[in-house]
């Protein structure tokens, strides 16, 4: 009798604390329910209930559309460090970036503050629930669900396994996602050929100017042949970034040769191995392979090799040049794009994806001190910026 | 509050196929086997590239537990004919499948939104009423993983279930029956990671998309789901140890998807996570030591004794290795 009274404790114990651990959540969803309805005093927008919130969906969309479209105009221009006018209501997005990155925190700060600029403010009228999935593809998914039960307004996807789970998620609930820093949209099967999207689906993609890119390096190489690219053959972006590479290469009288690696470990050797058979090597937004950038650099610095960059950040650590994006400004055009959605201007199926268009020259001067490298000056004097000093 | 609820049932469920799979090896073999962190992405890579090619997605399903067998076989035939140690034999197939799901898939992500899978096809879109629609994923999961348990627990009962379930408690036994415990070991092999690849194969369905990253840690999940499942049910006879590992999934997922909305980030889940299972593991640990120990001992009462016997008959679902 004893025995099984044991048991039964145990068993008990366990769903006592199976039980507090539900009223906890309970509270903590409450808590932040609750949080909400006192935010939303002029639009009564907190319901739990899912056919509710579908409705209110619409009415969302309509409503502030109305309401604001006279005060939007007005503020076309208003100046970043000013005060906004803030979109009235209450609102809660979801951002939800797959992995820890410089470019991709880039992104996260320049949705915000395009969203800022939009009259949308962090802790007055928005309120931001954000997630990092470090690089778990089945966390992703967990981390969508959640936002879906928060019923957010809006999910910001930054990455394209963000992108693809949000979306996944969010169709069923018809909940608006706006990505940014997804290469290739188009092969993601988020938008269509013609740029038009599949569903409540839109952003931005961080697609490589690859063409300017390449003139670049012949600008400031006028002698090089071949150029290494060094990328991870589990990162969809970078095998359509080479093949482009490889289609445009010719034109410019370079050859690509490529170095593979699996994981970030594998980098060291990849680059001893490709290093001797090349002229220079060339950075693509590789996650892999930029997270060891420093190995690369310090490789190629003993070899002589110019390494040129992506985008801006590798250009502060370390990167002789680059024409690329700024992903800060990537990030405000997606903030812009989902300000739009929020305030019910547009519906996200109704926007096409966007590609920044103007790529910018950014140089290092100490990196080409040090490798005896005059940057010309036709590109310096456009340059977007000039580092003089190597990030460390 | 629904949403959440089904969130957690659909990834539960698809989930609990897999961790069914690392039953049968953990649980049922003992033999921890590592590589449906591969076989899991295998099947997805084998379902996106054969619906790509235009098959059915219940081919595609079929296709996906085919490779995941043979993958398993292959942990199965390196552990017994090259005596190579379980644990290895696992992560040299795991390793091996990362590159080959590559191959297979193409690329490391590959969407289907625009396929026809067995939650979204013109059949459902034509029977289904517009107001069940929110439920079919969890439904069809539903019925899936029943089915998949019924079929498990079925084969569990038969003569080659029983002599799998000896290899894990008495391999001398096994051998004594004139049975090769070798053979019996490939194939629980091959079972589990059929289970996986299933899984695999339903989650890039549910999902609209295969990505190479989700096959990292499942062995965690699956782990985690099973000690979860039969830990809680061990006391209740009546649960049977396959029900305890789907309920289990469920339950893991419930704790994951708390944690998130208490705003904990997936940097911390990890160390959560194993803190969830070192607290069960020591909880169930403590009642396996405390028990027999005195009534062994002392053995004073005959209802004692016949408490305990029943205790025993209702753990032959799930065999204590």
């Amino acid at each position: 009798m004893k025995v099984l009274g044991k048991g039964k404790k145990r068993m008990a114990l366990v769903l006592v604390v199976g039980l507090l651990a539900g009223l906890l959540a309970a509270c903590g969803t409450k808590e932040t329910k609750e949080n909400g309805a006192v935010n939303t005093t002029s639009q009564n927008n907190s319901n739990t209930d899912d056919q509710n919130k579908e409705a209110d969906n619409s009415d969302e969309s309509n409503t502030p559309a109305e309401g604001e479209e006279g005060n939007n105009t007005s503020e076309n221009d208003t100046d970043t460090e000013g005060s906004v006018d803030l979109v009235e209501g209450s609102f809660t997005i979801g951002i939800g970036q797959f992995a820890e990155h410089g470019s991709l925190d880039n992104c996260r700060e320049g949705f915000l503050e395009g969203l800022r600029q939009e009259g949308f403010v962090e802790g007055k009228n928005l309120t931001v629930l954000y997630d990092n999935a470090q690089a778990d593809g089945g966390m992703a998914s967990q981390i969508n669900d959640n936002y879906i039960a928060q019923t957010v307004n809006l999910i910001c996807a930054i990455a394209t396994p963000m992108a693809q789970s949000a979306y996944s998620v969010a169709r069923k609930q018809n909940i608006p996602v706006i990505y940014t820093a997804v290469t290739d949209p188009v092969l993601a099967e988020l938008a269509g050929e013609d740029r038009v999207p599949v569903g409540e689906v839109t952003g931005t993609s961080d697609k490589l100017p690859v063409e300017k890119q390449l003139e670049m390096i012949r600008q400031v190489l006028p002698d090089a042949k071949k150029i290494g690219i060094l990328y991870c053959t589990s990162e969809v972006n970078s095998e359509s970034a080479i093949a482009e590479y490889k289609e445009a290469a010719e034109k410019y009288g370079f050859e690509i040769v490529t170095g593979s690696v699996s994981t970030v470990a594998d980098v060291p050797l990849a680059t001893d191995q490709l290093l001797p058979q090349v002229d220079c090597l060339n950075n693509l937004t590789d996650n892999t392979v930029v997270s060891a950038l420093k190995v690369i650099l310090d490789k190629a610095d003993a070899a002589g090799k110019p390494v040129f960059g992506s985008e801006i950040e590798q250009v502060k650590n370390g990167c002789l040049a680059t024409v690329g994006l700024d992903y800060i400004d990537l990030g405000i055009q997606t903030g812009k794009m989902a300000a739009a959605v929020l305030k019910g201007e547009k519906k996200a199926s109704e926007i096409s994806f966007e590609i920044i268009e103007e790529a910018a020259f950014y140089g290092n001067t100490a990196v080409a001190d040090k490798l005896n490298i005059t940057l010309p000056e036709e590109l310096t004097k456009t340059a977007a910026e000039m580092f003089s000093e190597i990030a460390e | 509050m629904m949403t959440i609820v089904l969130g957690v049932l659909e990834e539960g469920l698809v989930y609990a196929i897999m961790a069914l799979g690392v039953y049968i090896t953990y649980k049922i073999l003992d033999f921890p086997d590592l590589s449906v962190d591969g076989t899991f992405p295998l099947g997805a890579a084998v379902t996106v590239r054969l619906m790509l090619a235009g098959f059915h997605p219940v081919f595609c399903m079929l296709a996906a537990v085919a490779a995941g067998m043979l993958a398993g076989m292959v942990t199965g035939l390196i552990h017994v004919k090259f005596k190579v140690r379980d644990l290895l034999s696992g992560i040299i197939v795991m390793t091996a499948l990362y590159s080959l799901n590559l191959r297979i898939a193409g690329r490391a992500n590959v969407p289907i939104f625009s396929q026809e899978t067995i939650f979204e096809n013109s059949l459902w879109e034509r029977i289904i009423p517009a107001g069940l629609a929110p439920y079919l994923t969890a439904m069809i999961l539903l019925v899936l993983v029943l089915l998949v348990k019924v079929l498990l627990d079925v084969y569990l009962k038969t003569k080659s279930g029983y002599l799998l379930r000896a290899v894990g408690d008495n391999e001398v036994l096994v051998t004594s029956l004139a049975k090769d415990k070798g053979a019996v070991k490939i194939l629980g092999l091959a079972l589990a990671n059929g289970f996986a690849a299933l899984s695999g194969s339903v989650y890039c369905q549910m999902n609209g998309f295969f990505e190479i990253s989700t096959g990292t840690g499942t062995i965690v999940i699956g782990l985690a789901n099973v000690i979860i499942g039969i830990n809680l049910f061990r006391r209740l006879t009546f649960v049977k140890a396959t029900m305890a590992v789907v309920i289990g999934s469920i339950v893991y997922k419930a704790c994951v998807s708390l944690a998130i909305a208490l705003g904990m980030g997936a940097s911390d889940l990890k160390l959560i996570t194993a803190v969830l299972f070192l607290i069960i593991l020591v909880v169930s640990s403590l009642g396996k030591t405390g028990r027999p120990g005195k009534t062994g001992m002392t053995g004073k009462s005959g209802a004692n004794g016949e408490k305990r016997r029943g205790g025993k008959a209702g753990k032959e679902g799930a065999p204590h290795a």
